[in-house]
C-alpha cells in the first residue's frame, strides 16, 4: 500500500512540524494515476464542449446564405423560416412588390435540397435558384464563374474537393444531368452546403414554372425592414415578410433543436463519467491512506479540515481535467478544421467558463464519498496494528 | 489448491470495483446511446414508408429518398403505373416540409397529401381529412396542443385537426396527413404529384413490378419498398457517420482511461500481496494473467451494464419524450464489444507494467 509517506518529500515535511500540503502531495505521489484520473476527465470535458461547440457550429452554418442576402424576405403567408420552409409564390409577384412604398428591390430566388449521392454517400447541398445580374447567386468564387445557362451548377469548394469535384465535372441531380461551373468559397456547412444555379433550372427540375419560393427584398435607405414587412403584409394579402434576423433565429432553432435531445444525453453521460473519475481517484487514494488520516484525526486535526482535504483533491483534478479538456478541445478544433473543414465548431470562453464552473460542481459531487469515509474515520484505528 | 486471487482482489474493495465497473460501462454507453438514438431516428424516419402498404414506391428519376428530398411528377404516371400489369393500386401523394404553427408554438411536420381512399398509415383516433382539415401525430398534438377540434396554420391556411396517427414523431419533425387536392392547390402544384406509392396484386414480386413500371414509364426510379426504407434510413447514417467515429474514439479514450485507473489503484493497494505471491513462487507471466483477468472482467461486466443501461434508456427516454426513440441494434452492441475488447487491452497495461516491476525480495524489507 502507497501511503503519504511514501512520498519523497512528505517525511522532512512533517518532520519539520510545519504546515504540510497533504492534498496536493497525495495528487502527486502516484503520477501515473493522477495523469490516468485527469487524462479521463479531460476526456469527458473535450467531449462536452466539443459536442457544444458543434451545435453552436451548426446554429451558425445553417445561416449561411441568408446572412450575406438583403434584409428583408418574403414567403407564401404563414413562411417564418428560410431553409425548413416550403414557400410557393408567383414569380409575377415582384412587380408589385417594387411597387409597396419603401421596397427598393425585389428579387426572386428558388431553392431546395438537392440530395446528390457521391462516393456511395449522401451530400445534401442546400441549391439555391437565382437570376443571372441579380442578388441571390454565389458571393466569393474560388474558381469558375457563375452558372448562366440551365444545367450549370456552382458547388461549394470544400464539398467538391472531398469528393474530386473539379469545374467541368458533371453531377446527377433527379435525373439531370448538371455541370459544375464555378466553386463557391465560404459556403461550406457540415448539414446544408450551399450549391447555386438559375432559378430556371430548379423550377424545370420541381416543374414549376412561373414560380418563386422566396423574394429577397432590399429596403429603400432609411426604410425600417420590420416597419417595411409590416406594410408589405398589409398591401399583398398571401405573402408573409420577416427580416433576416428572424428567418436566421426560427432556421438556427430548427436545425439545432433537432440536436437537443442527443446532446443532453452525451453530457449527462461525459459529466457521469467525471463524477465517477473524480469520486474514484479521491476515494481510493483517501481510503488507502486511511491509516495516515486517522493519525492526522488522532494528532488533532478537525473534520473540518479533512473534508477540506478531500475536496481540496476532487477540486484541483476537477480543474486540472477542465484545463487539460479545454486544451484537447481547442486542439480538436484545429485538426477539425484542417481535415474535415465542413464542421464548424464553436468553443467560446463563455462555454469553457462554465465547464469550469461544472466542473466545482462535479468535485463536489464526487467528494462525498472521500468526505463520508473521512467523517467516519475513527482515530483510535492509527493505534490498532 | 488453487486460490482464486483475480476475484478475491477484484471483491476486496467492493465499492471501489463497483465505482470502475459503473465508469467503464458510462463510457461504453456514450457510444451505444448515440448509435441508438441514430437508430431510433432512422425507424422514425421511415414509419410512413414501412407502412404505408406499398410493395413499390415511384419517385421522379434518381430519386430514391423522401426525408429533405425534392421530386415531382406529372399526375398523369399514377394513372400510368395504375394501368401497368401486376399493380392492384397505385397512390399518389403530395410531400412537403412545413412549420404547423398553432399560437406561439411551431413544429416541423413533413405534410402528406393523400386521396382520402388511400388509407396509408392507420388512424390512431379521428377520421382522414377532406379539404381543409389534417391529421397530426398525437405526439405533436401534445407539444403544440394540436388536439381533434383544434386549428393549426401552415402554408399561409388553417387546418382543423380531425384526426390522429402515432409512432411517427422524431428528433426534428413527424409526419401530418391532408387531402391531397386541397393540398396542391395551396402549392399552386396542381397536376403534379411527389411520390406515387403502388400496391401490388398478390404473386407479383416487388422488384419485378419496379422493373415493370421503369420500362413502362420514362423518367420514374420505382424502387422497391424496402430498397426505398433502406436508401431513407442511410440518410442518416451517411450524415452522421464522422460524428459516431469521433464518439466511439472519445468513448474508447475515456474507457481504456477509467478500466486502466481502476485496475491500476487496485493493483497499486495490492503491490505487496503480488509480491508475497511472488515470493512464495508465482511466476511473473501468472502474475500478469491475474491483472489481465481482472481487467477483463472488470470491463465485460462494464459491457453487459452498458448495455442493461441502455435497455433501461430505450424504455425510458419515450416515456419522457415521444419524439425519443432508442433502437438497439445487434450490429450497433458489437460495435460496443469491439471498443471494448481493445479497451481491456489498453487499460491492462498500466498494471501490468507495474506488476511486471515487483520485486519479490520487497515483502521482507519493512
Amino acid at each position: 500500500m502507497s501511503s503519504i509517506t511514501d512520498c519523497p518529500r512528505a517525511p522532512a515535511a512533517l518532520a519539520l512540524g510545519g504546515r504540510v500540503p497533504v492534498a496536493r502531495r497525495q495528487l502527486l505521489c502516484e503520477p501515473a494515476k493522477l495523469a490516468v484520473s485527469v487524462l479521463a476527465i479531460a476526456a469527458a470535458v473535450a467531449l462536452v464542449l466539443l459536442l457544444t461547440g458543434l451545435r453552436r457550429g451548426i446554429g451558425e452554418q445553417v445561416t449561411l446564405y441568408i446572412d450575406r442576402q438583403p434584409a428583408l424576405l418574403v414567403g407564401q403567408a404563414g413562411a417564418r423560416n428560410f431553409i425548413g420552409q416550403t414557400s410557393v409564390l408567383p414569380e409575377t409577384l415582384g412587380v408589385r412588390l417594387e411597387r409597396v412604398s419603401g421596397v427598393a428591390a425585389a428579387t426572386p430566388i428558388s431553392k431546395q435540397f438537392a440530395m446528390l449521392t457521391l462516393h456511395g454517400r449522401r451530400v445534401l447541398p442546400l441549391l439555391v435558384g437565382f437570376d443571372p445580374g441579380k442578388p441571390g447567386g454565389p458571393w466569393d468564387l474560388a474558381a469558375g464563374r457563375a452558372p448562366r445557362a440551365r444545367g450549370e451548377i456552382v458547388l461549394d469548394r470544400v464539398l467538391a474537393d472531398e469528393h474530386g469535384l473539379k469545374v467541368g465535372s458533371i453531377v446527377e441531380h433527379r435525373g439531370t444531368p448538371l455541370r459544375v461551373v464555378g466553386l463557391s468559397r465560404g459556403t461550406t456547412a457540415w448539414m446544408t452546403p450551399l450549391a447555386f444555379a438559375m432559378r430556371a433550372t430548379l423550377n424545370a427540375l420541381s416543374r414549376q414554372p412561373g414560380t418563386a419560393t422566396f423574394f429577397l427584398v432590399r429596403p429603400g435607405a432609411g426604410v425600417s425592414p420590420v416597419a417595411l414587412a409590416a406594410g408589405i403584409e398589409r398591401a399583398l394579402p398571401g405573402v408573409s415578410a420577416f427580416t433576416r434576423e428572424e428567418a436566421a433565429a426560427n432556421d438556427r432553432s430548427l436545425f439545432t433543436g433537432a440536436f437537443n435531445g442527443v446532446l443532453l444525453a452525451m453530457v449527462t453521460i461525459a459529466f457521469a463519467v467525471a463524477i465517477m473519475v473524480i469520486g474514484l481517484t479521491v476515494y481510493s487514494s483517501t481510503s488507502e491512506r486511511g491509516r495516515e488520516y486517522a493519525t492526522l484525526k488522532a494528532l488533532g486535526l478537525r473534520r473540518r479540515a479533512l473534508l477540506r482535504l478531500a475536496a481540496g483533491q476532487a477540486g484541483a483534478l476537477a480543474l486540472a481535467g477542465t484545463a487539460l479538456g479545454a486544451g484537447l478541445a481547442f486542439a480538436g478544433l484545429s485538426v477539425a478544421a484542417a481535415v474535415a473543414p465542413k464542421y464548424l465548431i464553436v468553443v467560446t470562453a463563455e462555454s469553457v467558463a462554465l465547464m469550469g464552473a461544472a466542473a466545482l460542481a462535479m468535485a463536489l459531487a464526487a467528494a462525498f464519498l472521500p468526505a463520508r469515509y473521512l467523517a467516519r474515520l475513527d482515530p483510535a484505528s492509527a493505534f490498532r496494528r | 489448491m488453487s486460490v482464486p486471487v483475480a476475484r478475491r482482489q477484484l471483491l476486496a474493495r467492493k465499492g471501489r470495483t463497483l465505482a470502475g465497473l459503473l465508469g467503464i460501462a458510462l463510457a461504453l454507453l456514450l457510444v451505444l446511446a448515440l448509435t441508438g438514438i441514430l437508430a431510433g431516428a432512422e425507424q422514425r424516419l421511415t414509419g410512413y414508408i414501412d407502412r404505408s402498404g406499398a410493395n413499390v414506391v415511384v419517385a421522379q428519376e434518381g430519386v430514391r429518398t423522401m426525408h429533405m428530398t425534392e421530386s415531382a411528377l406529372p399526375a398523369q404516371a399514377a394513372n400510368a403505373i395504375a394501368a401497368i400489369p401486376g399493380v392492384e393500386r397505385a397512390i399518389p401523394i403530395v410531400y412537403v416540409p412545413t412549420m404547423l404553427e398553432r399560437g406561439n408554438k411551431r413544429a416541423l411536420v413533413y405534410l402528406i397529401g393523400e386521396d382520402r381512399s388511400a388509407e396509408t398509415l392507420a388512424l390512431a383516433s379521428g377520421r382522414r381529412a377532406a379539404a381543409g382539415e389534417i391529421v397530426v401525430d398525437e405526439a405533436l398534438a401534445d407539444m403544440i396542443g394540436a388536439g381533434r377540434g383544434t386549428t393549426v396554420a401552415s402554408l399561409g391556411r388553417r387546418f382543423r385537426v380531425v384526426g390522429e396517427i402515432a409512432g411517427t414523431a422524431s428528433l426534428a419533425s413527424s409526419i401530418a396527413l391532408a387531402e391531397r387536392s386541397d393540398l396542391s392547390r395551396v402549392l399552386r402544384s396542381e397536376g403534379t404529384v411527389n411520390y406515387v406509392f403502388v400496391r401490388g396484386q398478390e404473386g407479383v414480386a416487388a422488384e419485378e413490378l419496379a422493373a415493370r413500371i421503369e420500362r413502362a414509364v420514362p423518367g420514374v426510379t420505382a424502387s422497391t419498398r424496402a430498397e426505398f426504407s433502406r436508401s431513407e434510413r442511410r440518410l442518416v447514417g451517411d450524415m452522421s457517420t464522422d460524428i459516431v467515429r469521433a464518439m466511439i474514439l472519445v468513448g474508447f479514450l475515456i474507457g481504456v482511461a477509467v478500466a486502466g485507473l481502476v485496475a491500476y489503484n487496485a493493483t497499486l493497494s495490492q503491490l505487496r500481496d503480488y509480491a508475497v505471491l511472488r515470493a512464495l513462487g508465482l511466476r511473473a507471466r501468472q502474475a500478469l494473467t491475474v491483472v489481465l483477468a481482472q481487467v477483463g472482467v472488470l470491463v465485460v461486466s462494464g459491457f453487459l451494464l452498458a448495455l442493461a443501461l441502455v435497455v433501461l434508456l430505450a424504455w425510458l427516454l419515450p416515456q419522457l419524450s415521444p419524439t425519443l426513440a432508442v433502437s438497439i441494434q445487434r450490429g450497433d452492441v458489437l460495435l460496443s464489444f469491439a471498443v471494448a475488447a481493445p479497451v481491456s487491452a489498453v487499460a491492462a497495461a498500466f498494471p501490468v507494467l507495474r506488476v511486471a516491476r515487483v520485486d519479490p525480495a520487497s515483502v521482507f524489507r519493512r
